[in-house]
């Protein structure tokens, strides 16, 4: 008898078990939210609600809400975040510059100034970026080291002894370099140093991964110890990466790299998150140290149903429950999509279940409930 | 190698510096402005487009021959206005109301700019009624709309329906964005779907030039 099957696990053991691809004893659930879709939750659940709902727009309002309760506690998830340091040059909160009754334009700690809705999430526009020059870098570089103001421990604490008492699997999360030279840059700078300035980028690079490791560091010194982590890096859009393999290869994997060894030295699995179509980076990324892929954008053509086969037994994948059919609310094209792809990854042990992306707003808390329990059902491997 | 076909490979390269040298250079000799604009910096994003499409440039490739053809416009517009070079066409582009992403309708405008249309940019957020004014006021022959939600993706029906209302004859309309498919487009009553910015403007050709 498989010893995974023989009794229920808890969370922690079955997200070690998932990611090392051993079977555990059934699919492991972890998912995003669109803050309009975890509010509405709350609410109808009774659960405590950011301070200031008009300012979804701000992270610190976001994690407010989660000191209490976060939304995979509510849900009785089995993996939870600690972390997301701040990897701005400055840690202050965002400092408005103009506003209407439906938008506000802000400046935020890397001193660029974005629109965004105040209402509703979404990527913000980004309006100008301070840094837009290798003397401007010189001059702020020296800003990007470790230091404790840049983890909320009010946040990370508290949500880390509970997850530790209900035996719930940690990762550390955290913005990886290209995200976080592309909060500083913007996507346009960024992509073109890659031709134009190729030494300046490596160094932005290789600062950014010095600071994320000193970060991560400085929550283990806290005795905030994770069992994996979780990178943030939006590598890729609907069309494919931004960026060619070579250019990945040359500029971004040495820090995915780094990092990869840095975890695995630990023993952490690493779960990487970026939207689009990622495909064609997928080798490099497992070379790199990868361990699993999230969120696995449906609308992006990506397929669990066609990569369990390729990538199984190399690759754990987490999510691709395409969010435009649970926004349909129909429970049967639903309960589909996921029978189908539990179908294609269960045999590997290798999946955890997660939307493709985000949770929408508009899906309702019973199609939500419904979806999970027949997680809890259909993914058993008993 | 004559020296628009130099033009060309620079801002295929994305060389700035040496591509506005050269367009610098063909002035004093002489070429005229449609020559310069037509067989070098139109033929060199023509091979940027064809690339990109291919899967063998990415975005740095196509930001970089953008910035090309940007340096290459600023030398090159006097002469245009002088010797009365109009655009192959006129397009209008924005991103549509409740949505303020602007990296893919950036890239179809750079498409566009290399494929020889004059693109009037609106911006993001942009109502039905700022288009229907754009087009009117530019003569536009063809709406580029873009989205990346699903939840502002049918502002685009709407816009496509105000326009077709308050234009005639109206300009073509195409519309691109992460959640937007073909099907979307014909269900809404626009002219095209470009899944990516390079195919959207050689959508525009087809639609308002005849050529692709």
């Amino acid at each position: 008898m498989n010893p995974a099957s023989s009794a229920a696990m808890t969370s922690r053991q079955r997200v070690a078990r998932t990611l090392a691809r051993q079977q555990p004893d059934r699919v492991p659930i972890y998912d995003s939210f669109w803050m309009e879709a975890e509010c509405e939750f709350r609410r109808q659940l009774g659960c405590s609600l950011p301070p200031d709902e008009s300012k979804l727009f701000t992270w610190d309002n976001s994690l407010a809400a989660a000191r209490s309760r976060t939304i995979w506690e509510i849900f009785d998830m089995d993996l939870i975040q600690i972390g997301w340091p701040d990897c701005y040059l400055h840690q202050r909160p965002e400092i408005v510059v103009e506003e209407t009754d439906e938008w506000v334009i802000y400046r935020n700690g890397d001193d660029a100034l974005f629109k965004s809705w105040k209402h509703k999430m979404g990527t913000p526009e980004r309006v100008s970026f301070a840094v837009n020059s290798p003397d401007k870098w010189r001059e702020v570089r020296h800003l990007l080291v470790p230091s404790r103001q840049r983890i909320d421990w009010e946040v990370c604490r508290p949500v880390h002894e509970r997850a530790r008492a209900d035996d719930r699997y940690v990762c550390y999360a955290t913005l990886e370099a290209f995200e976080a030279a592309k909060n500083l840059l913007g996507h346009e700078m960024m992509l073109k140093a890659m031709i134009k300035q190729p030494e300046w980028l490596q160094e932005i690079f290789e600062t950014y991964t010095t600071l994320q490791i000193g970060l991560f560091e400085l929550c283990e010194a806290e005795g905030l110890h994770s069992d994996g982590a979780f990178l943030y890096g939006d590598l890729a859009y609907k069309n494919g990466p931004f960026m060619s393999p070579d250019h990945y290869r040359r500029f971004v994997k040495p820090s995915h790299k780094r990092m990869g060894d840095y975890f695995a030295a630990r023993g952490m699995p690493v779960i990487f998150h970026t939207d689009g179509d990622i495909r064609p980076l997928i080798d490099d990324l497992i070379d790199a140290g990868v361990n699993a892929l999230n969120p696995l954008e449906a609308k992006a053509g990506v397929d669990v149903r066609q990569l369990a086969g390729q990538y199984g037994d190399r690759l754990g994948f987490v999510g691709n429950i395409d969010a435009r059919i649970l926004a349909t609310n129909d429970r049967e094209a639903i309960r589909e999509e996921l029978r189908t792809k539990l179908a294609a990854t269960m045999p590997y042990c290798g999946y955890i279940y997660h939307s493709d992306h985000s949770v929408p707003p508009g899906v309702t808390l019973e199609t939500y409930q419904q979806l999970l329990d027949d997680v809890r059902t259909l993914g058993r491997y008993d | 190698m004559s020296i628009t076909e130099r033009i060309a490979t620079a801002v295929l390269t994305g060389a700035d510096d040496q591509a506005r040298q050269l367009v610098e250079e063909a002035l004093a000799s002489e070429i005229s402005a449609v020559v310069i604009l037509e067989e070098g910096l139109l033929e060199g994003m023509a091979g940027v487009s064809r690339r990109f499409r291919e899967g063998e440039y990415f975005l740095p490739e196509v930001l970089v021959a953008a910035d090309a053809l940007k340096a290459c416009m600023d030398v090159l517009q006097p002469r245009m206005i002088a010797e009365n070079v109009r655009p192959r066409a006129t397009s209008v582009i924005g991103t549509v109301r409740g949505d303020l992403h602007d990296i893919g309708k950036n890239l179809l405008g750079t498409m566009l700019q290399g494929a020889g249309f004059e693109v009037i940019d609106l911006g993001v957020d942009v109502s039905a009624e700022a288009f229907i004014d754009a087009c009117r006021a530019q003569c536009a022959h063809v709406v580029g709309l873009s989205a990346l939600l699903t939840t502002t993706m049918p502002q685009m029906e709407v816009i496509v329906r105000e326009i077709r209302a308050a234009l005639n004859p109206a300009p073509a309309i195409i519309i691109g964005g992460a959640p937007v498919t073909e099907d979307y487009a014909r269900h809404i009553g626009a002219d095209g779907y470009g899944p990516d910015a390079a195919t959207g403007a050689e959508l525009a050709k087809q639609l308002c030039l005849g050529t692709a």
